[in-house]
């Protein structure tokens, strides 16, 4: 390729990767915007002002609950089904052949299910057994859905594992438990960190489970965002500060790493 | 590694806090949306101690479908005709008259309402008309009083029409148009206001909405709109082109009522609620907030007069007295029929 | 270590309680007659038959295929160059790239979609243009990125041999690169088609009332009109759908594989 043509082209897949990166930033960068409307419309920007977020966080308990709810039911179910999902994985791989196939496809189906059943799946086995929608039924339907992508996310690392070390940690007089948690555990922990994350944002991101499978007054974020039918601009308000928090923690658990390993770089040299 | 553990342990704790600091008891209470003043409830809350769940339904439907599920609510508000099946499935406590004592704070207009004439069941909460809401600089209000439903069929006002999605009301505009009756049991009479329909959907197309209609209309985004009275009279306080007209044709007296389910886990509480926003100062917030009409007698008699906040405004009490008015009832044809009907009007 | 394998008795227990039953709570109700909320078990095939015979039904279904491939190949046709452009950037470029791509995913659905109702608003798009684009926004992210993990782990000797042999940049596209990121290509249109057929928030938020698909039509059948069984029939016809195309493009991916 001649030159004139290697900048042109590199010109045209920049141009092209930006023109992208501005799609997908054009609902959230108009969220922002709109965040600090003078006015209530979300189509008419009439000046800059801040009282959305006075609105937020003065008079809009429901929505700023709503919050602590969405965070709650993550963490927890990111928590049990990070636990589940890893010892389950562990005691698959060294189960017979038949019982983890048979396993790992039923373990599919939260995954390759549309959610709408998956929800309303679990919204009538709730009913059957009597046990009412609140709190609880929506932790464990989350957590029913978040802990297939742990497997997912642990059993290829699992399969990789040399089985080798963990019976001569056995041979060598180690606890069974010992041989888990100071020999496999550590070789799979990136996937299990990876696992967790994964059902971290699953959780935050859902929205029909939650909605099929919640008490009265119980909304997440997405619940209570969908009931809303007329524009409430705290919405926006609140949709800013996620990002804000969002892009702070990306940045830094990528720039981190980063920094350390610059540093030991400079230790090196 | 395990100082992240300890950030992230930190971080559930202080997420599970607020939600952790349950009062010592709770009212279960279901509305429509946008439907009362918030601080009415706050204001109940800390004068009892107690916490509220509050939840919102779009439709009577939905709230059938919640109680279910098997959800306990304290207090449900809702429309007549769902009132009219729950009481006729035994599905709603008596009211404690020894605490609703406010009951004689009703307007006449409210009371005698056909499926609770005593208020054994029920007490009126808000009521309306169903309405249709125009600018007048688009649509002539001659028009409008001449056809008045019937200008739906109009083709001019092609994609610019909001109709409230709620198959009752979509279906009694039909059944009021061929001059049937909208607790119609005839399904030949149903089916006829199903074509109708048909007809009104394929030349103007309009769009099936809920509650965003309201700022809709008084941001002037389309050009008339089929819906209840109260939010009538906002749109048109916010946007001076809009008028409002009660169709001659009939329309329907709507007259949305809190109950006690028979599912109730704390219905001492729930009737001193009931008890609370019947009073005068409370109904009063709920009405200036919602702009609909409200049953209290001596609230309604200070909004309408001078210097009160729906002094002049014509719609904020619903006709009522116009025979061809009428309060929906419960039907088995129209419940098992009508929803589905209507989702197949939208899809030709 | 053989002992190890009791560990997933939990779990065992787990997923016959939690994914199990509830779709066989779905299969007994789809296959009953209407009883609301209690099940009747009164056996019927009735509820499959209602959807089947009625046409409106399934134009509903075909609507949900139709909008659902749109997006799908729209997706392909504007994430495949996005994804390729990706690749050629240098390392450090890629991570920011990927890291950017992903961000948005952290943001919840719901937002994402209030927010482009507030800019369609601007717009006189018909409703299913307005759906197809919130579509095609969802889930353009996901095209991209199977699409670039694939490409990203080819061998750039591959190219380097590619070239050496003479073809041209077009052909060594064409030839090497294509063919081979065509697993990333079949995981992008699953993660991208089948969930679009089941969407019913998007179709909802932005076709307003008048947009139905088969979710819509799922919703509607469990909230407003109570007939529990009917709309479990529909859940179990979509769920089946989409497994049986699972299954396919899990056949497809294979035979590609060992091509």
């Amino acid at each position: 390729m001649t030159m004139k043509k290697r900048h042109f082209s590199k010109f045209f897949s920049s141009g092209y990767l930006i023109l992208i990166l501005l799609f997908i930033y054009l609902p959230i960068a108009y969220l922002v915007l709109f965040s600090f409307n003078e006015g209530k419309s979300m189509t008419n920007f009439s000046g800059f002002s801040t009282r959305w977020y006075e609105q937020l966080f003065q008079k809009e308990h429901a929505m700023v609950d709503s919050i602590w709810t969405t965070l709650l039911v993550a963490g927890i179910a990111t928590l049990v089904s990070t636990v589940v999902g890893t010892v389950a994985a562990i005691g698959l791989s060294k189960a017979k052949r038949i019982i983890r196939t048979a396993v790992l496809e039923i373990n599919n189906l939260p995954v390759m299910n549309p959610d709408i059943v998956t929800a309303i799946g679990l919204m009538l086995l709730f009913i059957s057994v009597k046990v009412q929608p609140s709190m609880v039924t929506l932790i464990l339907s989350h957590i029913s859905f978040c802990i297939p992508y742990v497997i997912l996310t642990v059993m290829p690392k699992l399969r990789q594992l040399d089985d080798n070390v963990a019976e001569a940690a056995l041979d060598l007089g180690a606890t069974p438990w010992k041989a888990l948690t100071k020999v496999i555990i550590p070789q799979i922990y990136p996937a299990i960190l990876s696992g967790a994350l994964i059902a971290f944002s699953m959780s935050l991101d859902d929205f029909v489970v939650s909605y099929f499978n919640s008490g009265p007054g119980i909304n997440t974020i997405s619940m209570y965002v969908y009931s809303m039918k007329r524009y409430n601009l705290s919405v926006n308000a609140m949709s800013t500060l996620i990002v804000a928090v969002v892009t702070v923690i990306l940045v830094l658990v990528n720039v981190i790493p980063w920094i350390k390993d610059k540093k030991v770089q400079k230790e090196e040299t | 590694m395990s100082k992240k553990l300890i950030a992230v342990l930190l971080l559930i704790c202080l997420a599970v806090l607020p939600v952790c600091s349950l009062a010592d008891g709770t009212l279960n209470v279901m509305n429509y949306g946008n439907y009362i003043d918030e601080q009415v409830l706050r204001n109940f809350e800390k004068e009892f101690g107690v916490k509220i769940n509050y939840s919102t339904t779009d439709t009577p439907e939905g709230m059938y479908t919640k109680l279910q599920t098997g959800v306990s609510f304290d207090v449900v508000i809702t429309s007549d005709y769902m009132i009219d099946r729950l009481i006729k499935e035994k599905k709603i406590l008596p009211l404690d008259k020894g605490i609703v004592t406010n009951l004689d704070q009703l307007s006449d207009s409210v009371k005698n309402l056909y499926y609770d004439p005593d208020n054994t069941y029920t007490v009126p909460y808000l009521w309306q008309n169903v309405v249709l809401c125009y600018d007048t600089t688009k649509i002539d209000p001659a028009k409008v009083e001449e056809l008045g439903w019937g200008i739906l069929l109009d083709p001019e006002l092609d994609g610019h029409v909001f109709l409230f999605d709620s198959f009752r009301d979509i279906f009694m505009m039909a059944l009021k148009n061929l001059g049937y009756s909208t607790n119609t049991e005839n399904r030949d009479e149903l089916m006829q206001a199903y074509d109708w329909l048909v007809k009104m959907n394929q030349t103007i197309h309009p769009s099936y909405v809920g509650d965003e209609m309201i700022d809709g209309m008084a941001q002037g985004e389309k050009w008339i709109a089929m819906m209840y009275s109260g939010d009538a009279v906002y749109a048109s306080m916010e946007n001076e082109k809009l008028a409002i007209c009660a169709p001659k044709e009939g329309t329907c007296i709507a007259v949305d009522a809190m109950f006690i389910p028979a599912s109730a886990s704390n219905a001492e509480l729930a009737n001193q609620f009931i008890n609370y926003v019947l009073d005068y100062d409370n109904a009063m917030m709920i009405t200036v907030e919602t702009c609909y009409s409200t049953p209290n007698a001596k609230v309604a008699e200070d909004v309408t007069a001078e210097g009160g906040e729906f002094e002049g405004i014509e719609w904020y009490v619903p006709r009522a007295g116009y025979d061809k008015d009428e309060i929906y009832t419960d039907n088995d044809l129209l419940r098992t029929e009508g929803p589905e009907l209507l989702m197949k009007v939208k899809l030709q | 270590m053989k002992s190890f394998f009791r560990m997933s008795y939990p779990y065992i227990l787990w997923i016959a309680v939690f994914i199990v039953a509830p779709m066989i709570m779905i299969l007994l109700y789809a296959l009953t007659r209407t009883g609301n909320n209690t099940l009747t078990f009164q056996f019927t095939l009735d509820n499959f038959a209602r959807f089947f015979s009625d046409p409106d039904f399934l134009k509903v279904l075909l609507t949900s295929l139709r909008i659902a491939l749109l997006t799908t190949v729209f997706c392909l046709l504007i994430g495949y160059p996005a994804a390729l452009f990706m690749a050629n950037l240098s390392d450090r470029a890629q991570t920011l790239m990927t890291l950017l791509m992903t961000l948005p995913m952290w943001i919840n659905m719901l937002l994402k979609t209030y927010a482009w109702r507030g800019i369609l608003l601007n717009f006189d798009f018909s409703s299913e243009l307005k759906v197809f684009i919130g579509m095609v926004y969802d889930f353009l992210p996901f095209m991209i990125i199977q699409i670039h993990t694939a490409i990203a782990k080819l061998d750039p000797n591959l190219l380097v041999a590619a070239h050496d042999l003479g073809a041209n940049s077009v052909k060594s596209f064409l030839k090497v690169t294509l063919p081979l990121s065509v697993p990333g290509i079949i995981s992008g249109i699953t993660l991208v088609f089948l969930p679009a057929v089941s969407s019913f928030v998007i179709p909802k938020m932005l076709g307003g009332g008048n947009y139905v698909l088969i979710g819509n039509l799922i919703e509607i059948y469990f909230q407003q009109t109570g007939d529990w069984n009917f709309g479990s029939a529909i859940s179990l016809i979509m769920a089946l759908i989409i497994i049986a195309a699972m299954w396919a493009t899990k056949k497809l991916d294979r035979t590609a594989q060992e091509e």
